[in-house]
């Protein structure tokens, strides 16, 4: 049983290894098939010669052949190397550890309340279904589910952060901290909360009806099967049988959701963080998509398909914990 | 299976809940509130805050393009000439005076004392011609600025006070040098190899121009500059400039009508006619010198065989043809269903905000909407009408389906393109309307395969640049129309090493002439930027041109200097006391959602209880 756990275990991880290396390759093509050249966007509507095109190019590494650039791409990605920004012409490895930590903050706490919360509604709702909780948590889940993101977060930012008649706006209207302010210090880690409540609010919102209807309609399948009765039948209290017998079955879709939903943490969020002005990892990405920034672009997309191979990686894993039969 | 037990229906403990919840946020708002509400104290910095939409990409003057950070460049650092206000023209900046030989060949600019770099360095020519050099030495530094340069041999510094450009050959766009002066200090320290990636990010900037910056970094949404009380113009009137990215109009929109922000760059005209009606706010259209216009493609060749690539249609290479349909476009329309009435109507390709240059068509040639007009130029050019309503080549057969392209990010291109279409159609002649990405315009551009698209141009304040990229040596490169004309390439040399204004004027207004005439392009609509910002609190902007131009993101930075609080206004950040309203909501909610959860758990056991 261990050894089959940690063959089952290694087969996992070679996978991903797998999956990862295979985008490596796809991230270098997957660029270079973009219309657009990015030599002419850095140097459009300026007085620019031939000479300062030819050295933009020299500077970009865009005279070199494509093998080699391939060649020069593997090499520097397996050092650790990530190269520069065409646009910020900034390492894009310290451009990314910029930008991640506020995405992580910003869809990570959303996507743990909406966790939360969401779970405990959708088994509340099933256990009672036709309550008037279950109508008004799943009327209410679907109302919220349906609202695009960035508009739940532009009437959230117009109630909360202009103000609405005698109530005055509370919260900023965007960006991740006050000007002049230090982020380490406790007023700017209260401030950083501050800029960031709404936000996280549109994520945890905008993510809660998913959890909650798949686990009310997973809670739902578990709830006729033969083992909660006989549960009853052993005299168990009404809570018991649910928390100790349906919810535990009834979990293996929604951690199959939540594993997922963490893997495109990094990358969702995008209009969120449109709305809301955050420089996150999102932001970053669309602004190197115009140029098209080749190097800037490899990096946030290795960030993601290795956050979403992670994840899946994860999810197959706790699968092996809270479902015996994987295992075996 | 139903549940064998059924909760009762009327459960009190979402209430029980929100109540809590209610509770510790009715507890924290009006303590938020006061705090928030609490007037500044009378030492409180003048905190000027723009809004803008788009971000600088990189602080270091090598390197960055964006117009954003132009502006932070002019905020940190000084320029030997800048640009006067009203027109444009080249006024002293470093330099008090400069003068020119008779040839053309030598210019001497005169530097002023008493300058020192925010170390407390002085600046001096040495300086200014280590900058230079370090431009015309090529590699990384060349690639922005070079092109200000052209003809320019040796670039000294005979004494601390006195700068020395020999050229090969007259150049007219001098003195016009708009690149910022570094201290060679701290750059001469940079190899070329550093620089290419230099961030010149807080705290090690130094710079010698009216503001300091003190935090910010390249792709960053906060940059926050402050005063410096010895600049040399005299010190301006805030304390503090605060930029402010945001990644979307609306809520900049809101910030400014909120009051975090005093300064919105770059809205569209719809939020500036509804933020017109709004108490405390001023909105422009302000113009800009820019021009859009419709570019034909009049003739895209292989530059090395001189052999015609793509797939033009052989009537808009005709110049005739072209003129005709600068008689189907009605500009007025454009301007006021387009660009919501905003703008003036275009003519030439050199904004009559340069009136220096600025070429009026004549009556007589100057298009107006005249669609009879169009076609009677149309009959005599030959592209007469067919039976079956659509005009023909001069050899009878037919012109076909035009292909006009529209940029698919701008509405107003979109817009414009099909308007053009349906104009086009009342003259007879059929189009197709087709939206694609800029980036893959611009391929279909260098490979001709297009007869006519919408685009348009910043102009600088010398029109050098615009000039050039209508010249045959641009073609595959900058021009977009393939437009090429000898006589007008001769005309072009000769402003450009004109040492004589007038003779100046003359040649570049014969060339528009030339251009009118032609119609590579028809233009369309000169640029218009909306702005706003709040006038209850800040006042004094000069705009550019004047009258009629814009505020900020000018070329040049006086109103930086210009800005000054409405006398007797809150001006203070409103910022300040964000972390303890933060502390406050954060601590509320944090109390509802431990109130909350102890009364779940509470009446859990206790249902849990109760129905046994």
């Amino acid at each position: 049983m261990n050894q089959l756990g940690t063959r089952y275990v290694l087969g996992k991880v070679a996978g991903s290894l797998g999956s990862l290396a295979f985008m490596l390759v796809v991230n270098f093509f997957l660029f270079r098939v973009l219309p657009g050249d990015p030599v002419r966007t850095l140097a459009r509507n300026r007085l620019v010669s031939q000479q300062q095109i030819d050295e933009l190019t020299r500077t970009l590494g865009l005279d070199q052949s494509l093998p080699q650039q391939f060649l020069t791409y593997l090499q520097n990605t397996f050092t650790g190397e990530l190269g520069l920004s065409f646009r910020y012409r900034q390492p894009v490895a310290d451009l990314i550890l910029d930008r991640l930590w506020p995405t992580l903050v910003l869809v990570g706490t959303g996507t743990l309340l909406a966790t939360m919360i969401g779970l405990w509604i959708g088994v509340r709702s099933a256990w009672n279904r036709g309550s008037r909780f279950d109508k008004v948590s799943t009327g209410s889940s679907l109302t919220v589910y349906a609202m695009p993101e960035w508009w739940l977060g532009l009437m959230l930012l117009a109630v909360f952060s202009v103000g609405v008649g005698p109530l005055p706006g509370i919260f900023p209207t965007g960006g991740l901290i006050s000007p002049g302010v230090d982020p380490t210090s406790l007023e700017g880690v209260l401030d950083q909360a501050w800029h960031l409540a709404l936000p996280v609010l549109t994520v945890t919102l905008a993510y809660l009806a998913d959890f909650s209807l798949i686990m009310r309609s997973s809670l739902l399948d578990e709830m006729g099967a033969d083992y909660l009765m006989t549960a009853r039948a052993k005299g168990l209290r009404d809570t018991r049988v649910r928390r100790e017998h349906a919810v535990p079955n009834a979990l293996l879709p929604s951690v199959t959701l939540v594993a997922l939903n963490l893997g495109f943490v990094v990358a969702g969020a995008i209009t969120i963080e449109t709305v809301f002005s955050i420089p996150g990892l999102g932001l970053l990405t669309t602004e190197a998509l115009e140029v098209p920034d080749f190097p800037l672009l490899q990096g946030t997309f290795l960030v993601f398909s290795a956050a979403v191979i992670a994840a899946n990686l994860v999810a197959n894993l706790l699968y092996a914990v809270i479902d015996p039969r994987v295992r075996s | 299976m139903k549940p064998l037990i059924r909760r009762p229906h009327r459960s009190r403990r979402p209430f029980a809940a929100l109540t809590a919840a209610a509770f510790c946020l009715a507890a924290a708002w009006p303590a938020a509130v006061a705090v928030a509400a609490e007037s500044p104290a009378a030492d409180e910095p003048v905190v000027f805050t723009v809004g803008l939409l788009n971000e600088p990409d990189s602080l270091n003057p090598f390197l960055g393009i964006e117009a954003e950070s132009y502006e932070m460049w002019g905020l940190t650092y000084d320029y030997m000439i800048s640009y006067k206000a009203e027109d444009m023209s080249p006024q002293p900046g470093l330099a008090e005076s400069w003068e020119t030989s008779d040839d053309g060949l030598t210019w001497t600019f005169h530097i002023r004392e008493g300058v020192d770099w925010s170390d407390g360095e002085p600046l001096t020519a040495e300086d200014i011609a280590f900058t230079y050099n370090r431009i015309l030495d090529g590699g990384p530094e060349s690639a922005s600025w070079i092109s200000y340069l052209t003809s320019v041999d040796t670039i000294t510094a005979p004494d601390e006070r006195t700068v020395v450009l020999e050229l090969s050959e007259p150049n007219a766009v001098l003195p016009l040098l708009p690149m910022p002066i570094l201290p060679e200090h701290v750059w001469s320290k940079l190899s070329e190899k550093d620089v290419k990636s230099y961030a010149n990010e807080p705290p090690n900037v130094v710079g010698s121009g009216p503001f300091r910056m003190v935090e910010g970094a390249a792709g960053g949404s906060t940059f926050r500059f402050e005063a410096n009380p010895d600049y040399w113009k005299g010190a301006p009137h805030v304390d503090e400039v605060v930029f402010r990215v945001f990644q979307a109009e609306d809520p900049a929109i809101q910030a400014l009508k909120k009051g975090e922000i005093d300064f919105v760059e770059n809205i569209s005209g719809n939020q500036v006619d509804a933020l017109e009606k709004e108490d405390g706010i001023t909105a422009i259209m302000g113009d800009s010198p820019g021009f859009d216009e419709i570019a034909f493609n009049t003739g895209s060749v292989d530059l090395e065989t001189e052999q015609p690539i793509g797939d033009p249609n052989p009537a808009v290479l005709d110049p005739k043809f072209r003129y005709a349909l600068g008689f189907a476009i009605d500009r007025e329309a454009i301007r006021d269903r387009v660009y919501q009435g905003a703008g003036i109507t275009g003519s030439t390709i050199v904004p009559p905000a340069y009136p220096t240059y600025h070429w009026e068509p004549p009556e007589d040639v100057a298009f107006s909407f005249d669609p009879d007009r169009a076609g009677q130029l149309l009959d005599e050019a030959g592209y007469e009408m067919g039976p079956d309503g659509t005009r023909t080549m001069p050899d009878g057969s037919p012109i076909g389906e035009l292909r006009l392209l529209a940029r698919a990010d701008s509405e107003t291109s979109v817009d414009v393109i099909q308007f053009f279409s349906e104009w086009l159609a009342d003259i007879g002649i059929e189009s197709k309307v087709q939206a694609v990405e800029s980036s893959k315009l611009t391929n279909l551009i260098l490979e001709g395969e297009f007869d006519a698209f919408e685009w348009g141009w910043y102009v600088e304040p010398d029109p050098d640049s615009m000039l050039s990229y209508m010249t045959c040596g641009q073609r595959g490169n900058w021009s977009d129309s393939w437009y090429c004309n000898e006589e007008y390439d001769a005309l072009y040399l000769e402003q450009h090493s004109a040492t004589d204004q007038a003779a100046r004027s003359e040649a570049v207004k014969r060339m528009q002439e030339i251009l009118y005439l032609d119609a590579p392009y028809l233009v369309t609509m000169y640029s218009s930027i909306g702005e706003a910002w709040r006038s209850d609190r800040f006042e004094g902007f000069v705009p550019q041109p004047n009258p009629g131009g814009i505020m900020l993101v000018q070329y040049g930075v006086d109103n930086y200097l210009n800005v000054k609080p409405v006398a007797g206004k809150d001006t203070s950040s409103s910022n300040t006391n964000g972390a303890l309203i933060g502390g406050a909501v954060a601590g509320g909610i944090a109390l509802a959602a431990v109130a909350g959860a102890l009364l779940f758990r509470k009446r859990d056991r206790a249902t849990a209880d109760d129905r046994e």
